[in-house]
């Protein structure tokens, strides 16, 4: 499994360093216009754009039907692309908070409660959208990842706005921000583990070829 | 150690519109085995089912003498496969193939992959999209070949390659099962490749196993019989195992050939190439 996912790191080398240094660059330039760490919430979204390099590479190549000779099993390989994606939004969210705490050297106000919950919004919205695009991609059509990438990213804006309001129902949101969000957070990473499990489950019966 | 390193029985694989049918044969260990048949006959569905790419639809794959689902990682860590083009992200070098493939076969070598990246004179750090076709093959075999496999699959490997690759790539798998605990399983459209180097051939034909023989037994019994439509008439239907009719005569594929030029004093009798035996298997009349 290392090896596979060094194969992945490698293939989308240059797209995860393009990606980290937009991130670096745009914490900077938000702090001009508006709260720096809202940057954090575009964070996981930008920097796991790599991985579907990574799915349209291996299309491309059958690297699929490759691996699958290799003593790799089935949920292995679906496996490195999720763990490849959850490592992917911890850097974005690393490079970012290393951005802002230059920032905050430099004078700008960065709260503790403003990175939490920026965090838990962009570390949700990346949990949701991989959940829907990962499999998707995979299962259909890996041509087109950046498209189901994108729509996935404005479903799952929809997905958290709809939680946040059911979550109204039990307790005002107002005043639990935090917790709501980090309720949003921990209903987004199951949602994750669910959508690998659902597409490990769905790779084992594939036929590759 | 399981004297055949290889055990398929009764492989069946349903798609509807083509049926791998009950295919059995088994692979001992320290020789290199043909799959020969036409497009479509089974051979590729046949090694699918084998490396676990394809599920099948009943049967039992022994691989080592382990079940082939069962035992998967363990099996696949000694298995090297070839296929006819390179499935490799070709933005990759042949140190960086090595790199991540030293990740994930326990038993990669380094020193045996930069041997062969040697003896194949492919670039290290060229990218591979660079590469020719044959130099995309060698470098599959030097993958294939660096973690220390027992079993070799090649599956139209040799297809699209010029004679004098062709020529290497045979050199290295007479090579490979010099230790006799290695095998190799070879399919392949070139009989004539098969004729130089596999010690079986297993023929396969819309789904079904034909033969597995000795291919000495094959090249030095079977025969092809060319006779008048006289003579064709006197011959013993059981000595047929089919026949082609031609403009003023018949050319009629026997399985002994020395019994047949005994027999039939008036008829002209000569030895049979794979590939003429496949070829009336396939396309011959059956008695």
């Amino acid at each position: 499994m290392k090896g596979v996912l060094l194969k992945d790191l490698y293939i989308a080398k240059s797209g995860i360093v393009i990606a980290l240094v937009c991130l670096f660059v745009l914490a900077f330039g938000f702090s001009f216009l508006l709260d720096v760490s809202s940057v954090l919430m575009l964070a996981p979204a930008i920097s796991t754009i790599a991985v579907y390099n990574s799915i349209t590479s291996d299309a491309s190549s059958k690297w699929n039907k490759n691996v699958i000779t290799m003593p790799v099993s089935r949920d292995q390989i679906i496996g490195t692309k999720y763990i490849l994606y959850i490592l992917l939004s911890a850097a974005g969210i690393i490079v970012v908070l290393a951005a802002l705490g230059i920032l905050s050297l430099l004078g700008a106000a960065v709260t503790v409660y403003a990175l939490l919950f920026n965090t838990s919004i962009g570390v949700s919205a990346a949990l949701l959208a991989g959940g829907i695009s990962l499999p998707c991609v995979y299962f259909f059509d890996p041509e087109k990842s950046q498209i189901v990438f994108l729509v996935s990213f404005i479903a799952s804006s929809w997905i958290i706005t709809a939680l946040v309001l059911l979550i109204n129902l039990f307790m005002p949101v107002k005043d639990n921000t935090l917790l709501a969000f980090y309720i949003v957070l921990a209903i987004s990473f199951a949602w994750f583990v669910v959508s690998y499990k659902i597409a490990s489950v769905l790779y084992r019966k594939r036929d590759i070829t | 150690m399981s004297e055949n390193i290889l055990e398929i029985k009764n492989l069946t694989k349903d798609y509807g519109d083509f049926v791998l049918d009950k295919v059995s044969f088994a692979l001992p260990r320290g020789v290199i085995m043909g799959l020969i048949g036409e497009n479509g006959a089974g051979k590729s569905t046949t090694i699918n089912c084998i490396l676990n790419e394809t599920q099948k639809s009943g049967g039992q794959i022994l691989i080592f003498g382990k079940d082939h689902i069962l035992n998967e990682i363990e099996i696949k860590d000694k298995l090297g496969v070839v296929f006819d083009e390179n499935h490799f992200p070709d933005i990759f070098t042949a140190e960086e193939v090595g790199q991540f493939m030293s990740g994930i076969y326990t038993g990669w070598d380094w020193t045996l992959y930069r041997q062969y990246l040697e003896k194949f004179e492919l670039p290290r750090n060229k990218r591979i999209k660079d590469f020719s076709k044959g130099m995309k093959v060698k470098l599959a075999f030097a993958v294939a070949l660096s973690h220390h496999a027992e079993l070799l699959i090649l599956d139209e490997a040799t297809s699209g390659l010029d004679p004098i690759i062709r020529d290497d790539v045979l050199d290295m798998l007479i090579d490979f099962v010099q230790d006799e605990s290695h095998s190799v399983l070879v399919s392949s459209h070139i009989t004539s490749d098969l004729e130089k180097v596999a010690d079986y051939i297993t023929f396969i034909h819309k789904g079904k196993v034909i033969f597995t023989h000795e291919k000495d037994t094959l090249v030095d019994n079977y025969g092809i019989l060319n006779c008048g439509a006289a003579v064709f008439d006197t011959l013993d239907k059981s000595d047929i195992v089919a026949y082609r009719k031609e403009d003023y005569q018949f050319k009629v594929l026997v399985k002994d050939r020395n019994k047949a030029a005994k027999q039939y004093a008036n008829a002209i009798i000569g030895p049979a190439t794979i590939e003429e035996i496949m070829l009336f298997y396939v396309k011959g009349e059956m008695q």
